[in-house]
């Protein structure tokens, strides 16, 4: 499980108190427009190290994180693009294992992950005697989003509606309120644990069970049943 | 046939479509017009004739303009599609001129409207230059470019980007065809529309009719390749494949496709496949008008696989045709049927007619496999490459184009 301030643990546990006042969940949406940036296709990975060094953090955040939610196949044994082009592009499998297991949510920020890539990229250039090219596969293009968020209208009021708002939003809500959020929150955390901690003991045992999912490795339909499961847990203890 | 949104909620369900309603809120009362060369015949003419209406159901005014030109530019525009394909071409003064000649003559015509619009989106390059002639423009103008043009042949990329370095943006189909330009280029991939009849849901018996009427036996396997006959679909090696698996299985072969009749190429190609196929009844090769939608539709139904061995490839809608009839598709390992075909969940991607019978033997041997990549298809397919999907892109960049590009932009307050 990721290091995170709440982790399941929440100060006033034992206690049901504040629930009326609670805000109604509002829900919202995104959608992305994926863009291209001025960063040149690589062929190799010494390209591949000069556009990971000198492209826009949005481009680190989008090829780690918005591939879930884009138009693209939701490939199970890539989870971002790096590890793919590696394993794909320039047929090295060590490369791609070691891009693969990086989870970008236990990075500060998207520059200390970017710092690790070029840690791991050196190392495997000194590693290797020939440097990869890329072949039929094509280059790596870098890309860029921007995540435009909007009301969908719609809002759950206690943790009893929430499982079937759940059941009902699109992917991209998903992704917005559980994956977004991490990168949005001060706290780094999803917007539905962290609604979920203002009713003490009804969204205790919720809590833990989210913040159990190692999400990271699920598409966004695969989550969005997980959360459904998670919330079958009797809100009241 | 004019459809409205709330159809296709049983397909896509009716959060998709609220998600559409609350984009276009923001983008209520604004007036977008569409320009292209053509109001029938072509891709792009296609995707108007499904989005004009629905932008109008979300509230948006839309207009859809074509330009008219003579026979001399459209042979010029002609040549600007085969170059931005990549395919050399004497580009002469006389050529420009004419080409200018027919943009400012339309950019006059149509000056009122587009001077007054929010949006304007000039599809491909026949109405280019428009935009260098509609001085007092008010809106953003978008490129969007439908072709592949990843490898411009130098003399007409040269000529024709100045054109486009003013607009605000570009819109381009994949990373690898866009060029680069001093404004953002986005991507936005195409779609099919369910509900047409090249998509929609057949009955069984439609289906057992076309295979009737061709003297395909349903009871025994059947491969299907739907294309022009053009060398780059490999439409020999597809048959060179079919009998090598003929060896292990009494699969029949489906090639089928249109307009070859007005393309002299098509039609050497045609000829060839034709003597390829000759001695085989079970290989089948089928030259259909090009409204033969639902013939098309019922074929892909029937087939047991579907095959689109390109050797080049644009984004390739066939593939994706094919696996919303929930079948495992065999594509070649280019272009866009990258993006849609992924082996072992969606199909396989194929180097060679080698690779296609290797992969043909293994899935009619393993129905059960067969059967899950074509579910995984279709799912594939309606989560990504609908057009309620292809719409919520236009709609968001829109709504991106008005408040400026940024890592986020929350339209919520």
């Amino acid at each position: 499980m990721r290091n995170h301030p709440y982790n399941g643990k929440n100060k006033s546990a034992g206690s049901n108190r504040g629930n009326h006042n609670v805000t109604p969940f509002q829900i919202k949406d995104c959608a992305l427009i994926m863009r291209t940036t001025d960063i040149l296709p690589a062929l190799n990975l010494r390209e591949f190290r000069a556009g990971i060094a000198a492209c826009p953090v949005e481009s680190l955040y989008h090829h780690f994180c918005e591939t879930v939610i884009r138009p693209s196949f939701d490939d199970p044994e890539f989870h971002n693009d790096f590890a793919r082009w590696a394993r794909r592009g320039l047929h090295d499998h060590i490369l791609a294992e070691r891009l693969e297991i990086l989870d970008p949510y236990a990075f500060a920020d998207m520059e200390e992950l970017r710092r690790v890539v070029l840690e791991l990229i050196d190392d495997r250039l000194s590693e290797v005697s020939l440097i990869p090219w890329t072949s039929e596969q094509g280059p790596f293009h870098f890309l860029q989003a921007t995540t435009v968020v909007f009301d969908t209208g719609k809002s759950f009021r206690n943790p009893e509606e929430m499982r079937d708002a759940v059941a009902e939003m699109t992917t991209s809500s998903i992704y917005y309120h559980f994956w977004e959020a991490r990168r949005r929150t001060p706290e780094h955390r999803d917007d539905l644990s962290a609604w979920l901690s203002q009713w003490n003991k009804r969204g205790e045992k919720i809590i833990k069970t989210i913040l159990e999912i190692d999400f990271y490795f699920l598409n966004l339909k695969e989550l969005q049943n997980r959360l459904i499961r998670a919330m079958a847990v009797p809100a009241r203890g | 046939m004019i459809r409205s949104l709330k159809e296709y909620s049983p397909i896509v369900g009716p959060a998709i479509l609220n998600q559409l309603e609350q984009l276009a809120l923001h983008l209520k009362g604004k007036k977008v017009v569409h320009v292209n060369s053509t109001r029938t015949g072509g891709g792009v003419a296609e995707i108007l004739a499904w989005m004009v209406p629905f932008m109008r159901e979300l509230g948006i005014e839309v207009s859809w303009e074509i330009i008219f030109g003579n026979e001399s530019f459209f042979n010029v525009t002609k040549m600007f599609h085969n170059g931005l394909q990549g395919n050399p071409v004497n580009l002469l003064p006389r050529h420009t001129d004419a080409y200018e000649a027919v943009n400012i003559e339309n950019a006059e015509r149509l000056r009122p409207l587009l001077s007054e619009a929010d949006f304007v989106f000039i599809h491909d390059p026949q109405p280019a230059a428009i935009l260098k002639y509609t001085p007092s423009r008010k809106g953003r103008w978008i490129w969007r470019c439908h072709i592949d043009a990843s490898r411009p042949h130098r003399k007409v990329w040269k000529y024709l980007r100045p054109f486009l370095e003013n607009f605000d943006a570009s819109i381009f189909s994949m990373s690898e065809f866009s060029q680069a330009l001093p404004h953002p280029q986005c991507l936005i991939t195409p779609s099919i529309d369910p509900l047409s009849e090249k998509n929609m849901d057949l009955s069984k018996r439609d289906i057992e009719s076309a295979c009737e009427k061709f003297g395909l036996d349903v009871n025994r396997p059947i491969l299907c390749q739907i294309s022009r006959f053009d060398r780059f679909k490999d439409p020999l090696g597809v048959i060179h494949a079919y009998k090598i698996v003929k060896k292990f299985a009494p699969v029949q072969l489906v090639m089928a496709g249109g307009g070859a009749d007005d393309d002299p190429e098509g039609m050497e190609v045609l000829r060839e496949v034709q003597e390829a196929a000759a001695d085989d009844p079970d290989c089948h090769i089928l030259l259909l008008p090009s409204d033969a939608h639902r013939t098309i539709n019922a074929l892909q139904r029937a087939a047991d696989i579907i095959i689109q061995k390109s050797t080049r490839e644009g984004f390739g809608l066939t593939v994706t045709e094919g696996l919303w009839k929930g079948k495992p598709v065999l594509g070649g390992n280019v272009g866009g049927i990258r993006l849609q075909v992924m082996n072992h969940h969606t199909g396989f991607l194929v180097n060679s007619p080698e690779g296609v019978a290797q992969r043909v033997r293994y899935l009619l041997q393993h129905r059960e496999i067969l059967n899950a990549m074509g579910d995984t298809g279709r799912e594939f397919v309606r989560e990504n490459f609908l057009l309620t999907r292809h719409l919520r892109e236009y709609l968001t960049l829109m709504v991106g184009l008005q408040l400026g590009f940024g890592h986020r932009l929350d339209v919520t307050a």
